[in-house]
């Protein structure tokens, strides 16, 4: 509900001041956004951007509004130093991509941080009254939407190939820059560990980023699953080493009669054998069987059986 | 001691047997009750290996071996218990029948009047057409002499829904005279004892509604049919057939070559000189004699079923598929007494044996169907036929398909024609081809699907005002058949104008099928209905696309004997005509320069020999569903649907793709060139047409291109074509995703630079992409490079590991470079087999968009749903024309089951029949987490690709819906003759569901043209008339469309609070529906503050959406776009 007072600010519970924001003060646009504002407090977030005496954080930010706007809108307040938006709030995200390669923002409520140059700035806006609108688009700084802007849009989009070629080679001059630093930061740590006259190598608490080469999971699993397979292995071989001691030990006594037990044992295994596919067999059809039966169950309960 | 412990020890295995077979039924009730849902199976490995009993293995074994699988069995045997009659409904049955046979054993005796006499029948009319007035003779009422259960319910053959139990009641001798058979005498006076019998059942109280109807369209056949009183009205109906008494009249009076009817009695004029004999009445004769033998045909087949024990439930299968095709009912049928008497066939002649189950039974009828003409070949039931009886050769002059009884007299489809049977063996070899196919699910194919004629034939042309069949038949002067038919014109007329469009279709066409004409129920106090009174007739035609669609059709050489008959066939359409290789031959050319024109080819040729050899006025012939390609055209002024264009759209693709590999001095070799654009399947709904510019109508920016001004009305539209460039793996590309992208860049622009310096064609590059503008088209080249998704997946752990994790940018780049070009090369490389998957597709997506359906299933989706039509037919063959495609586009979506089975398209034939299982058993252990609408092809077995995150289950229920009633306008629509048609019916979307309607301003529409209803005022696109040049020139603007950047901010920015809804072809009105849950309030929360308002209530602060602002937002975003909001305040307020 709203204030009693008229002059006063709407104050909600949780700290938050509300403002009322109109697009224009056209007749047709009488109805307002409420933005909410308040001093930015999140200690984690105290960096240089967002010092925590001078930020204004602000919610609910129409998609209209841009940078521009809102320092506009925002400057009756007290001079401005910079002003972010940002989709959630939350830390800022680091957007080092510039210019032609900036990802397309998408147009939805954002929330914002005004930083002013003085904290003064923050107590104003926080003390301004709810029932004086702030005015998004005025005469002198009309702001475009609609098919204006979308032309204006898609004439930005015609770039010249020279400018985009001038930007791409400045990138990678730099990208081609850093790889080199890069490689010679590895260099010369691979120098440095090299033994020198005497044997020695100097050991070093290197840096995280010097790795010669960094492990990818997939070669880690692979060292895991070999390091299995020899274990396994080596079980096995314990396994025919004991197996082959006590064989030496029998073999001793029962030497004459192992050749009939052989042949009758080979032909208990054939039968088996025969036995144990047909065991399979049939498991695999009653398995099948059982899956069929569910699939018909269910298709009966969809009464899918009646063919008119 | 011993037996006794054996015995409880066998006991117990079957307790344990029994229990264990009750568990897995209990697990699958579990399954069930969880919203029909499968689930994967789990076994114990103990109940796998336990002993099997005796019963089991059989059962087992036979599953194996009889049975594809075993899943088939329980299909057969769920169908046949789902048809077969309760013991409830016998019991019903039974009493009725004994109700109705007391009542009409107490028919009271009337006074002998003359035959003409009808005043003793107060408030009834005999059921009977009176073609010829005159008749001699005289007739009274007496009790019938017996009454009997006939026909498919004493046999057991009897199914539901249509429960129908023959009572034959026997005429009494008296009645009769032995010369009755000749002049309709018998037929009158059979027709005039059962309107006795109705006028005496009118007053019976066990009955509950009695009217009249024939049996099998045959007119001299009246039936009556009774119905029971009150709720089980529905559940069976007793047809009463009066039959006159066995042996009353002598079989060999009815050979197929004797006369039965005299020329002067029927056409009453006196014939000066005496024949000694009329022309043979064949159809009369086995009229006649058909109403002898009910009783010894009960016989014969009872004797035979005795002797088979799956013989009812083979033959209820044969009767579920007759019926499934339409054959089973009307004129000339394939009816449940045919099925049963081929059924006899086989077993007699040892084709099947006794000890054969159902499906075994039905399987080998189907094949003796799919392999044995009897329109060349008859068989006969007759094991030795008495000396009178006609030999085959004499029923195979008089008919057209012969199948003799037993008592080797009578041709059991007489009535029926070559081409009816001609369709019931095409049927049958197709379903033979479906069922050996492990990959198509034969049950539903064969025994579940109705083939309803609209949706199963390519073109249907229907016949109306079948009055003036009568003409035809004095055209082609059929009286001797007119008589025969006992005056029946369309029985009369039907099989010569079949065999007229036949020989005039020839080629162009693989099937020839018609609808029987049905029989007609009427009540009994009125008069039968009219020949003329009958729906219209429906030609079926099964396309030859090769064939179908070519303008000329090329006669024999002028000196041929031959060419008479041609120009006869033809008449005045014949002309000489000189070919290129020097021959000269009689030809008829047909007009038409794009395909949406020639195929309107097979109707000017049905319409034009009707005409001409059978009086038929060319209003009464009607292409049913011709004018659905309506909604594709590419504009008003010209007639085509859009193949030509999108020809002319790939022949420019392939000339680029040509250029673009032979350039030269690229850093990096190309490795392919790859289309990604449904223009470039054949699939874009409205293909890019070249236009030429007018400059004056837009700004110029600097030398780089026009750009549209804010005065004038949005420009025409200009598609970009995505084309993929791949270019090689190289140690050079970096291994950092914002490098590669850099010099991705990088490569448009050198790309761009060769094309403009080799071939002047204007360039426009851009990070992402390079436009390139050429024969009036513009390509969106996209360098690609395969490495990068990978790339995109690699993240550094903070210990320095190297992982892969799945993301959404790799995922969208996988799709744009890799799984688009697959699909277009396939989809492209399908069109080229089968021609009419682009127009079908191209209808299908028109139909999507206009429901505001496209934008919430992928037009990939949609392409790949239409491919299944064509890969995967069953039971129908590939489609070969829109209307037929679209209809069963519109069957497909309204009746999957996407809950439980995964649709799969077989891309090339990719997939085996272990694939498929594969895929269908990891759909079901996984179902919960796959998409709603899951879509698998052989590149993309478990993930769907194109439906991943679109349509929701709400949006599926919802196209699903719109679908079906669609589906059912439309065929309701297009099969009524008497309704002008208008076919966007269908493609009008219903607005009345939504909240709020944005209205766009007309102007600023880029393809307003191309609305379901085209306005009637068109707007400058700054476009004129002319062919653009084929390089050079400004770059003009390209994709811009302010509705769909418009529509973008809106989602963007109330995406959470409600859906947008619209047509991109052309629509002027974007709909949106707040989600429901919208309106509620919620605590104020930093996250949740979006377009909301504020409420304090003492210390709670709650949250909802500002409305007000909203809708003007509504208006900010779109300013100069948006006409007006329309606000549908009923469910909610501002």
């Amino acid at each position: 509900m709203a204030p009693s007072g008229d002059q006063q600010a709407w104050v909600i519970p949780g700290g938050f001041t509300v403002l009322s924001l109109r697009f224009s003060e056209d007749e047709a646009h009488a109805a307002l956004h409420q933005l909410c504002v308040k001093e930015h407090r999140i200690r984690s977030e105290s960096n240089t951007h967002r010092p925590l005496e001078r930020t204004l954080f602000v919610l609910n930010v129409p998609p209209y509004c841009t940078q521009d706007v809102l320092r506009h809108v925002f400057s009756r307040f007290g001079a401005i130093e910079s002003v972010e938006l940002c989709e959630k709030p939350g830390a800022s995200e680091s957007s080092d991509t510039s210019g032609y390669f900036r990802p397309a923002q998408t147009q939805c409520f954002r929330v914002a941080y005004i930083v002013f140059i003085n904290a003064s700035g923050v107590r104003s806006a926080k003390r301004h009254p709810h029932t004086l609108p702030l005015i998004v688009s005025c005469a002198e700084r009309p702001v475009r939407t609609g098919v204006h802007k979308w032309i204006q849009q898609y004439s930005k989009s015609l770039v010249k190939a020279s400018s985009l070629q001038q930007h791409i080679d400045q990138f990678m001059n730099e990208f081609d820059r850093r790889k080199e630093e890069e490689a010679e930061l590895q260099k010369q740590e691979a120098e440095q560990q090299q033994e020198d006259e005497e044997g020695w190598v100097k050991v070093a608490k290197g840096s995280r980023g010097a790795k010669t080469r960094p492990h990818s999971e997939r070669a880690n699993q692979r060292t895991l699953q070999k390091e299995d397979r020899k274990r396994k292995r080596k079980e096995l071989l314990n396994f025919y080493s004991w197996q082959h001691r006590n064989t030496q030990r029998e073999r001793e006594c029962v030497c004459v009669c192992v050749c009939v037990c052989v042949c009758v044992c080979l032909l208990n295994f054939y039968s088996w054998q025969h036995r144990n596919t047909q065991r399979e067999h049939i498991a695999e059809l009653r398995k099948k069987f059982e899956e069929d039966k569910q699939r018909i169950a269910v298709l009966r309960a969809q009464r899918k059986f009646r063919p008119f | 001691m011993e037996e006794p412990d054996n015995i409880k020890n066998d006991e117990g295995m079957e307790n344990k047997s029994a229990k264990q077979s009750k568990d897995p039924k209990r697990k699958a009730n579990d399954t069930v009750s969880d919203g029909g849902v499968l689930r994967p199976l789990k076994l114990s490995k103990k109940e796998l290996f336990k002993a099997p009993t005796v019963e089991e293995l059989n059962q087992l074994k036979e599953a194996e071996n009889l049975f594809h699988c075993s899943i088939l069995k329980m299909q057969m045997e769920e169908l046949l218990k789902e048809v077969a009659l309760s013991e409830h409904r016998k019991k019903l049955v039974d009493s009725f029948v004994q109700e109705v046979i007391d009542s009409l054993q107490s028919v009271p005796e009337s006074e002998v009047v003359e035959l003409d006499d009808l005043s003793w029948l107060p408030g009834v009319e005999v059921p009977f057409l009176l073609v010829s007035l005159a008749s001699k003779g005289k007739f009274h009422m007496e009790p019938p002499a017996s009454i009997d259960v006939v026909g498919s319910y004493p046999l057991g053959t009897c199914i539901k829904p249509r429960v129908i139990v023959d009572l034959a009641v026997t005429i009494p001798a008296s009645i009769l005279h032995p010369m009755d058979a000749i002049n309709q005498r018998y037929p009158r006076k059979r027709a005039l004892y059962l309107a006795g019998l109705a006028q005496h059942l009118c007053f019976s109280e066990s009955v509950g509604s009695l009217c009249y109807s024939c049996l099998h369209g045959n007119r001299l056949r009246p039936v009556l049919l009774l119905k029971p009183p009150g709720k089980d009205n529905s559940k069976v109906t007793l047809r009463i057939h009066a039959i006159p008494p066995p042996d009353f009249l002598k079989p060999s009076r009815f050979h197929p070559r004797k006369n039965n009817i005299k020329t002067e009695w029927f056409t009453g004029v006196a014939k000066k000189q005496q024949e000694s004999s009329g022309p043979a009445t064949p159809h009369y004769n086995s009229t006649v004699l058909g109403d002898h033998l009910p009783l010894s045909h009960l016989q014969f087949l009872s004797a035979i079923s005795a002797q088979c024990p799956a013989f009812g439930d083979g033959v209820a299968l044969l009767k579920v598929w007759m019926r499934q095709r339409e054959l089973d009912q009307g004129a000339g049928c394939f009816c449940g007494f045919h099925a049963s008497m081929l059924m006899a066939y086989l077993l007699s002649t040892h084709k099947v044996g006794k000890t054969m189950n159902a499906y075994q039974l039905f399987r080998n009828a189907l094949h003796f169907l799919a392999f044995t003409d009897l329109t060349e070949s008859g068989i006969t039931l007759a094991r030795n036929p008495d000396s009178k009886a006609p030999s085959l050769q004499d029923f195979q002059e008089a008919f057209s398909v012969v199948f003799v009884d037993p008592s080797g007299h009578l041709n059991l489809l007489a009535d029926m024609t070559a081409f009816t049977y001609k369709q019931i063996q095409h049927e049958a070899s197709l379903s033979l081809k479906f069922w050996d196919d492990p990959t198509v699910d034969g049950f539903q194919a064969l025994l579940m699907t109705s083939k309803a004629m609209i949706r199963t034939y390519d073109n249907v042309f229907q016949l109306s005002e079948l009055v003036n069949l009568q003409a035809s038949c004095k055209k082609l002067s059929l009286l001797n058949e007119l008589m025969d038919h006992s005056g029946n014109y369309v029985l009369s007329a039907l099989p010569f104008i079949l065999s007229l469009l036949q020989r005039g279709l020839g080629e162009r066409i693989n099937l020839l099928a018609h609808s029987l004409p049905q029989d007609p129920e009427w009540p009994v106090d009125s008069a039968p209905p009219k020949h003329k009174d009958q729906p219209p007739l429906n030609i079926g035609l099964m396309l030859n696309l090769e064939q179908a669609l070519s303008v000329l059709e090329r006669g024999p050489p002028a000196d041929n004997p031959k060419a008479d008959e041609f120009r006869q066939l033809w008449g005045s359409r014949s002309e000489l005509r000189r070919f290129q290789d020097g021959s000269i031959t009689e030809a008829v050319l047909w007009s038409g320069n794009s395909t949406c024109q020639r195929r309107s080819i097979l109707l000017e040729i049905i319409t034009h020999l009707l005409q001409l050899h059978a009086d038929i006025p060319e209003s009464c012939v009607r292409l049913v569903g011709g004018q659905l390609d309506d909604v594709i055209k590419v504009s008003k002024e010209m007639c085509t649907t859009g193949e030509e264009e999108s020809l002319k759209v790939i022949q420019s693709y392939d000339d680029l793709s040509r250029k673009l590999w032979q350039l030269e001095g690229l850093p990096l070799s190309i490795t392919s060139v790859q289309g990604a654009h449904q223009a470039l399947r054949y699939t874009q709904v409205f293909p890019p047409v070249p236009v030429k510019l007018l400059y004056s109508f837009f700004d110029r920016k600097n030398q780089l291109g026009l750009v549209p001004r804010k005065e004038k009305p949005c420009p025409y539209y200009i598609t970009p074509i995505k084309v993929i460039v791949h270019m090689e793996g190289s140690g050079k590309w970096p291994s950092e995703h914002l490098a590669i992208r850099h010099i991705k860049a990088a490569f448009h622009i050198s790309l761009g630079e060769l094309l403009y310096k080799l071939h002047n064609y204007k360039c426009h590059a851009t990070p992402a992409y390079l436009d390139v503008y050429k024969d009036g088209l513009a390509f969106r080249i996209q360098v690609a490079y395969h490495r990068e998704p990978q790339i995109l997946r690699e993240s550094l752990t903070p210990e320095g590991m190297l992982i892969y994790r799945e993301n959404a940018e790799a995922q969208a780049l996988e799709l744009e470079t890799q799984h688009k070009p697959f699909l277009t090369s396939n989809l492209h490389g399908l069109q080229q087999q089968l021609g009419c998957f682009g127009v079908v597709c191209r209808l299908a997506k028109r139909w999507l968009a206009s429901q505001f359906l496209l934008e919430y299933i992928r037009e990939e989706a949609a392409d790949l749903l239409v491919a299944s039509l064509f890969l995967h037919p069953a039971p129908f063959t590939p489609p070969s024309s829109p209307q037929v495609g679209f209809l069963r586009f519109l069957h497909l979506l309204s009746t999957f089951d996407w809950k439980n089975n995964p649709l799969i398209v077989n891309l090339n034939g990719k997939l085996t029949a272990a694939d498929l299982t594969d895929i269908k058993n990891d759909f079901v252990a996984s179902r919960e987490s796959l998409p709603t609408m899951f879509i698998a092809t052989p590149t993309d077995k478990k993930v769907s690709v194109w439906t991943k995150k679109a349509p929701s289950v709400q949006m599926l229920q919802r196209a699903i819906i719109l679908a079906a009633e669609s589906l059912r306008v439309l065929e309701t629509h297009l099969i009524d003759s008497s309704q002008k048609q208008d076919i966007r019916v269908a493609f009008r979307p219903p607005l009345e569901d939504y909240d709020v309607l944005i209205h766009l301003v007309p102007q600023q529409v880029p393809l307003l043209a191309k609305a379901v209803d085209p306005p009637a005022i068109t707007f400058q696109k700054g476009t004129f008339r002319g062919e653009p040049s084929a390089s050079g020139g400004a770059l003009p603007v390209i994709d811009y469309d302010p509705v769909r950047l418009y529509l973008s901010e809106l989602r963007d920015a109330f995406g959470d609070l409600a859906l947008f809804f619209y047509d991109q072809f052309g629509g002027t009105v974007i709909a949106v529906l707040w989600k429901p849950t919208a309106f509620e309030p919620q605590p104020f929360k930093t996250s949740l503050m979006n377009a909301r308002r504020l409420e304090v209530s003492g210390d709670v602060a709650t949250t909802v959406p500002n409305i007000e602002a909203i809708l003007q937002d509504f208006r900010i975003i779109g300013e100069g776009l948006v006409k007006k909001l329309e606000l549908r305040t009923e469910k909610w307020a501002v």
